[in-house]
């Protein structure tokens, strides 16, 4: 049974990190309609620039969290301002187009320094024992990177009901002239949804990067490996991509622990995620709490 | 001056010219071309990169140092991207510049290549170690022992330094050929006469979490783990199972998991990606390593120093692994200039055959000699295992040649 639990613990852990990584898609998705596909090079960037801080400039990795958190913030803003705020207005299809334009100038950039083809890793700062209770194990790093999901879903969470700011976010999202006409800056709400996908991102990108290793190859890639949960999801619902990150996790772990190595199978933690994704969306085509929009002629 | 003489003046700087350009390249020696493509970014660039490094580097020492007297090496250094489109057309370029010997990397590319090895019959090293590289091929040589004697050499660790019973063995591999390679190779040593148990063959994908694999492993008794892939999984699982406090700290600890792996899954990089949770990981490879003195290992970091390399490239086995592929053309061609052959793509191939007995090729980046011969086309025979000891690779045992490899051929 504890097995069982196990698997249960480590499919929230791997699930609330997706649900973190995928959380920056939404966020631009759900203000602007459109999809970054450079977010995961976003991610990898958070993640250097909190082993830059911590390793090179000395400063405590706790803080080079925070300050990488806002340094991607400010970053992801002015990509918004320099290369998408001329295209409002543009097809959505060229908008993503340039998302993926700049995935390549990120790789690019980052290709340029050594974070692009060395590999890093946070020095050690929690302890090393794992916390154990009735059979069920997990890491430190596991539970830090849990805790800070969760923290930033509900701050999230909170901004978007309760804040003045997040609540134009979305009336933005609902219908940008009629946001608009009410005195809403709509390029001001984009430039917000982007820096706040970026620190978004950073918060990933030092999570990951203490799990996996800093690598960029892996580290970038996540962009990718998170889509089926904002697709999932519902593209434009936090709380989908809580959901559809923390089913997926379990998805995996489940389909790892019980059925690889079983009746010849392999990697059906790898296949099972988008097995199930396929189904739901054959009955919820809009995901599991997407706005199903009806336009009425 | 008019317009005759002003004609006149021309012929003759032209004629000059002429006439002491064939002296002047007489005197520069002759260019020998050589093409190299493989991943300085995208995927796998990390082990890509310093290997680029080492191949510059060395030919660079080798024009340097007058190496080849008057000749020179040029050696075109591409960039594919792990692309084999990519791969495929750097190397048709490299032929039409009139290259006549060619390294290769990923094992991709060089089994998409390896028709057009044949047609051009040119010598070919990849960086890639797949045994299956070899098959219906005369124009690949692996530099070092293949994945499946590097595997295999790792299961005849284990079964020698098992205690009780027969040892239970999973192999966590990559989801490609690369991966896969070894498997069938380690299945065969086992039919072969092997004591161990392969209970089961993980191909791993993009995991955050190993915990539900480690367990399963753990509960099907389980106690070593091969891996054939790349570090950055490794280093997720290691850190899973030291955070799980699954790992054995102690070579074959009873209830807990000994990690091992092959070439790619090893060396400073793994120690990178992976901190603490690396201490006890068993490496091999046939490249020497340079926190322990050999001759090998300072010409390799005095290279370094003179090419103004980092202290990770200078330290990195694929910095080595560069360095002895431009060491083994770069000795071909200098034989085949010795017997006054010329230096074309089928005296460069006849040379390599003939690397072997006591014109076997000893570069001192690795562990053993290079042979070559009709019938062997992997170079360095010998293994040498390390285990990461205090955060650094440290040698356990001293070089050997698996003894399943010739059993099962």
């Amino acid at each position: 049974m504890s097995y069982f639990f196990q698997l249960v613990v480590s499919g929230i852990v791997v699930g609330s990190i997706y649900a973190l990584s995928a959380l920056g898609f939404v966020l631009i998705y759900k203000s602007s309609r459109v999809l970054n596909i450079a977010h995961g090079q976003i991610i990898a960037a958070g993640a250097f620039i909190t082993y830059a801080l911590t390793v090179m400039v000395g400063i405590p990795i706790y803080f080079s969290f925070f300050i990488s958190m806002v340094i991607t913030f400010f970053l992801a803003m002015s990509v918004e301002r320099i290369f998408l705020r001329r295209l409002i207005g543009e097809p959505i299809i060229s908008v993503i187009m340039v998302t993926i334009g700049l995935m390549s100038i990120i790789d690019g950039l980052i290709y340029l320094t050594p974070f692009g083809t060395e590999n890093f890793s946070f020095p050690s700062f929690l302890p090393t024992t794992p916390i154990s209770v009735g059979g069920v194990s997990i890491s430190w790093t596991q539970m830090v990177g849990v805790l800070v999901t969760f923290a930033m879903i509900g701050g999230f969470t909170w901004f978007f009901k309760k804040s003045t700011i997040g609540i134009s976010m979305r009336a933005v999202s609902d219908d940008q002239l009629a946001a608009m006409s009410i005195g809403i800056s709509v390029p001001r709400v984009f430039g917000l949804a982007w820096a706040m996908a970026g620190l978004s991102a950073a918060a990933a990108g030092g999570i990951l990067g203490n799990i996996t290793g800093i690598n960029f190859d892996t580290l970038h890639s996540f962009g990718i490996v998170v889509f089926p949960v904002v697709i999932l999801g519902g593209l434009d619902s936090i709380l989908g991509a809580v959901v559809a990150g923390i089913i997926m996790g379990l998805i995996q772990q489940f389909a790892s622990g019980y059925l690889d190595g079983n009746w010849g199978l392999s990697g059906t933690g790898e296949i099972m995620p988008y097995v199930i994704l396929l189904v739901i969306l054959l009955f919820k085509p809009h995901g599991l709490f997407g706005i199903h929009e009806i336009e009425r002629v | 001056m008019n317009m005759n003489n002003k004609i006149k003046w021309m012929f003759l700087v032209v004629a000059v010219f002429m006439v002491t350009l064939p002296v002047h390249t007489f005197a520069a020696g002759k260019v020998y071309k050589l093409g190299l493509s493989l991943a300085i970014t995208g995927p796998t660039s990390d082990a890509g990169n310093p290997y680029a490094k080492g191949v510059e580097d060395y030919f660079n020492f080798v024009n340097d140092t007058k190496m080849l007297g008057e000749d020179k090496i040029d050696c075109t250094i591409r960039d594919d991207q792990y692309n084999n489109d990519i791969t495929k057309r750097n190397f048709e370029d490299f032929m039409s510049q009139g290259i006549v010997f060619y390294l290769n990397y990923s094992t991709g590319s060089t089994l998409a290549l390896k028709k057009d090895f044949e047609e051009e019959k040119i010598a070919v090293i990849p960086a890639s170690f797949h045994a299956g590289n070899l098959i219906d091929s005369n124009y690949i040589f692996l530099p070092i022992a293949s994945y499946s004697a590097q595997a295999i050499g790792l299961a005849e660790y284990i079964v020698n330094n098992h205690k009780g019973g027969t040892p239970k063995v999973a192999l966590f591999i990559h989801p490609s050929a690369f991966g896969r390679g070894p498997v069938e190779d380690v299945q065969k040593a086992v039919s072969a006469g092997l004591k161990m148990e392969i209970i089961e063959v993980v191909e791993h994908g993009k995991d955050l979490d190993n915990t539900a694999m480690l367990q399963r492993l753990l509960s099907k008794g389980v106690q070593y783990v091969i891996s054939q892939t790349v570090q950055s999984p490794v280093a997720t699982m290691l850190k899973d199972a030291a955070g799980l406090g699954l790992a054995a700290k102690t070579f074959g600890e009873a209830g807990k998991l000994t990690f091992l792996g092959c070439h790619y899954t090893g060396g400073n990089d793994l120690v990178a990606l992976a901190g603490p949770a690396a201490d006890n990981f068993y490496w091999t490879t046939s490249y020497i390593i340079t926190n322990e003195p050999s001759a090998g290992a300072t010409a390799q970091l005095d290279l370094a120093k003179k090419y103004n390399r980092d202290e990770k490239a200078a330290n990195s086995h694929n910095y080595a692994n560069g360095m002895m592929v431009a060491q083994v053309a770069t000795e071909v061609i200098k034989r085949a200039k010795a017997k006054g052959k010329e230096i074309n793509k089928a005296n460069l191939y006849e040379e390599m055959l003939a690397m072997n007995g006591d014109k076997a090729f000893s570069p001192g980046t690795t562990v053993g000699p290079v042979t070559y011969s009709k019938t062997d086309h992997a170079g360095v025979d010998s293994l040498q295992l390390y285990v990461v000891k205090d955060g650094a690779f440290k040698s356990a045992g001293t070089p050997f040649i698996p003894v399943y490899t010739g059993k099962i051929k």
